[in-house]
């Protein structure tokens, strides 16, 4: 595997001779069934019935809870979706298995709408395998009529989590990235693809200590546990924590909702994408369906459900406020095409990082 | 005539010895062929993942076929975890003990006396009372726990009646990674497995035996204390076996319904090696552990039935 993708270090990920793009000019497969591996609950069940009726196909949607799950899926190589949206650290992996399918820009005209950052990503030069799905910073979350003050408020906003006053009711998010990187933030570490050791240890050291504090929950229900109120302080994803209205008890009104990314946007940013995967059996529809998720209305659509924004053009906080995708108290969930060139990105590490990076996490989650 | 006929049947019902073994060891293979493929298949699986290595580049186990050169380096690195500097796995197995241990003395404190009541008193409601039993297997064990999270949350039923009775002012956090949760959870999961077990063994008492023991001046408390008791041991350790075993392994109970480090069993510890991909080789490695230690219970068990069958006999 050659370089590893950065910001100032960009990626032209290689292409294939026995595994190349579609043909120009192919006719959607008729009467199919597009398979799309994704996220729970991650996309407008809506706008995919609106995708199968204007294309006549049907799409089955199969679903995983970590990033993990889902490679081990994919790598028992017997399954055969057409559609995957993965996070950008694990896209060099499977191109080089050959996992992904390049893609032929002729049927993924709405790139366009795109921000211009993702028509030429640094982790994908040319947009070779991917188009941008979701956007989103990770941050904190927290039930303001039982918690009192404010990340903004300390001296190390990130210790907002570890108050043991709420033991019981402060969780962090199941995901090995976020969560050793919410350790080295709490450090004051802003590096969060690092292979140091030293580091890695202290930021596991502080996590268990935040354990023994709090007896931390661990899970990646942000958006449900925040509104019912079953957890006070989440380690949270912006678009889940805008989607909290949705999830809100009877007679609890959102406003009790706050969420914090730090004001300077010194915190993790990061977008998924969507990839072709090259062992579908729908790959003209796979292109159609990119294609699709980066229209325009489509997103808002989209966002209506899902909370998590996209990098499209159009797509703001005032119009999702206006059109009240978004309560006005949570536009800290917002995420800006400017947050991307100063925000922290979790990316692609080495195998041998990443098995230190795992060890850390199992040392900490105790596999919870 | 009379002699002839029964030489007849015996001729018709032994067929010759040789014919015999062949249709006993035909009636065999499909066992045989099940263990193979779904047993034998992925434990030799199991094995290849813990002697294997890990892929440089991608960070997946490549599994080792070939078992003159399986690797220790998986086994090594589970030693590390009960003892090395992150060693986290010591607690976790002397907590899975006590789990255990507490929610299999709960389950059989729950269990004999609804099995010895449905086996020795239920009489015409035996089947309802069976039916009762049963019913816990209508409905799949992620719902029945998906069922305790509606009860025990924040707003549930179970604070909701705390409050209204005034034994607690504030909503009690069920599900902030307490242990008596976890072991509640334990014995709601697998206490309908041990009471089917506990009643079919009670329900083969012999009857007369307790009726001789009433017979030379025992009471209801002394006959059962002296003759049930006993006779219902070999059913006891059955019973517990069935529920132990699983329970050790459990880790879908503790997710659901604690979800916190402090409550994290060796099921955890392995589920959450065989999630991290770079982990698995260690995962499988600990999974092999866990399956020795647990091959003693299950060896003592046979020995003990082998004993009780022979002094049956």
């Amino acid at each position: 595997m050659g370089e590893l993708p950065r910001p100032d270090s960009p990626v032209t990920l290689p292409t294939y001779a026995d595994n190349a793009a579609i043909a120009n000019g192919l006719e959607p497969e008729t009467g199919a069934t597009l398979k799309v591996f994704n996220w729970t609950a991650y996309i407008n069940r809506a706008v995919v019935r609106n995708f199968e009726k204007r294309y006549k196909c049907k799409v089955e949607i199969t679903t995983f809870n970590t990033q993990e799950d889902a490679l081990a899926k994919l790598n028992t190589g017997d399954l055969q979706f057409d559609v995957f949206v993965p996070t950008v650290d694990v896209l060099s992996s499977l191109v080089a298995a050959k996992q992904v399918r390049p893609l032929n820009h002729g049927y993924i005209p709405n790139i366009h709408q795109a921000w211009d950052f993702f028509q030429n990503p640094f982790y994908d030069q040319g947009w070779r395998y991917t188009v941008p799905y979701t956007i989103y910073t990770t941050g904190i979350a927290w039930r303001n009529d039982h918690v009192s003050g404010s990340p903004d408020q300390l001296e190390n906003p990130w210790s907002f989590l570890w108050q043991e006053q709420y033991r019981g009711k402060v969780a962090i998010l199941d995901d090995y990235r976020e969560s050793i990187g919410l350790g080295l933030m709490y450090n004051g570490e802003t590096d969060l693809n690092t292979p140091d050791v030293e580091k890695l240890t202290a930021a596991e050291q502080a996590l268990l200590n935040l354990a023994k504090l709090t007896s931390v929950h661990i899970d990646n229900n942000d958006y449900t546990n925040i509104p019912s109120g079953q957890m006070w302080i989440h380690h949270a994803w912006s678009g889940d924590i805008a989607a909290a209205e949705y999830y809100m008890p009877k007679g609890v009104s959102v406003d009790t909702v706050s969420y914090w990314f730090p004001r300077n946007g010194r915190g993790p940013v990061n977008n998924d994408t969507m990839v072709v995967l090259a062992g579908g059996k729908c790959p003209v529809l796979a292109h159609l369906f990119l294609n699709y998720f980066l229209d325009v209305d489509n997103v808002i659509e989209n966002i209506s459900y899902n909370g998590y924004m996209q990098p499209i053009h159009g797509v703001t906080g005032p119009r999702l406020v206006k059109e009240k995708l978004l309560p006005p108290n949570l536009t800290t969930t917002v995420v800006l095409e400017s947050d991307f060139p100063r925000g922290l990105r979790e990316l692609q590490i080495s195998a041998s990082a990443r098995q230190v990076w795992q060890q850390d996490w199992l040392n900490v989650s105790r596999g919870v | 005539m009379v002699l002839s006929a029964p030489a007849r049947v015996r001729h018709r019902q032994h067929p010759p010895r040789a014919r015999r073994r062949v249709l006993y060891a035909g009636l065999s293979v499909p066992a045989i062929l099940w263990l193979a493929v779904f047993f034998l298949v992925p434990f030799y699986a199991v094995l290849s993942v813990a002697g294997g290595q890990i892929d440089g580049i991608r960070g997946t186990p490549i599994p080792e076929w070939n078992p003159l050169i399986w690797s220790r380096a998986s086994y090594h690195a589970v030693f590390q975890e009960f003892s090395g500097t992150g060693a986290f796995l010591g607690p976790l197995v002397l907590r899975t003990v006590e789990y255990v241990g507490a929610a299999s003395l709960l389950s059989l404190l729950i269990g004999y006396p609804a099995a010895y009541y449905v086996s020795r008193f239920a009489t015409k409601r035996k089947g309802l009372l069976l039916g009762l039993l049963l019913a816990p297997f209508w409905v799949s064990y992620m719902m029945r726990m998906l069922a305790w999270i509606g009860l025990l949350q924040t707003d549930g039923y179970v604070n909701r009646i705390l409050i209204d009775l005034h034994l607690t002012s504030h909503p009690v956090t069920w599900l902030g990674g307490k242990a008596s949760t976890v072991v509640l959870g334990l014995v709601y999961g697998y206490v309908p497995y041990l009471i089917l077990v506990l009643y079919a063994g009670l329900d083969r008492i012999d009857s007369s035996l307790l009726e001789a023991g009433r017979d030379l001046g025992l009471g209801r408390v002394r006959t059962f204390l002296f003759v049930t008791l006993p006779l219902s041991r070999q059913t006891i350790i059955t019973g517990l076996l069935v529920t132990v075993l699983p329970m050790l392994g459990d880790y879908f109970t503790n997710v659901m319904l604690s979800g916190a480090t402090n409550t994290s069993m060796v099921g955890n510890a392995i589920q959450g090696q065989l999630q991290s991909t770079t982990l698995q080789t260690q995962g499988a490695a600990l999974s092999l552990l866990m399956l020795g230690v647990l091959a003693i219970p299950m060896l003592y068990y046979v020995v003990a039935t082998n004993r009780a069958s022979q002094a049956a006999a």
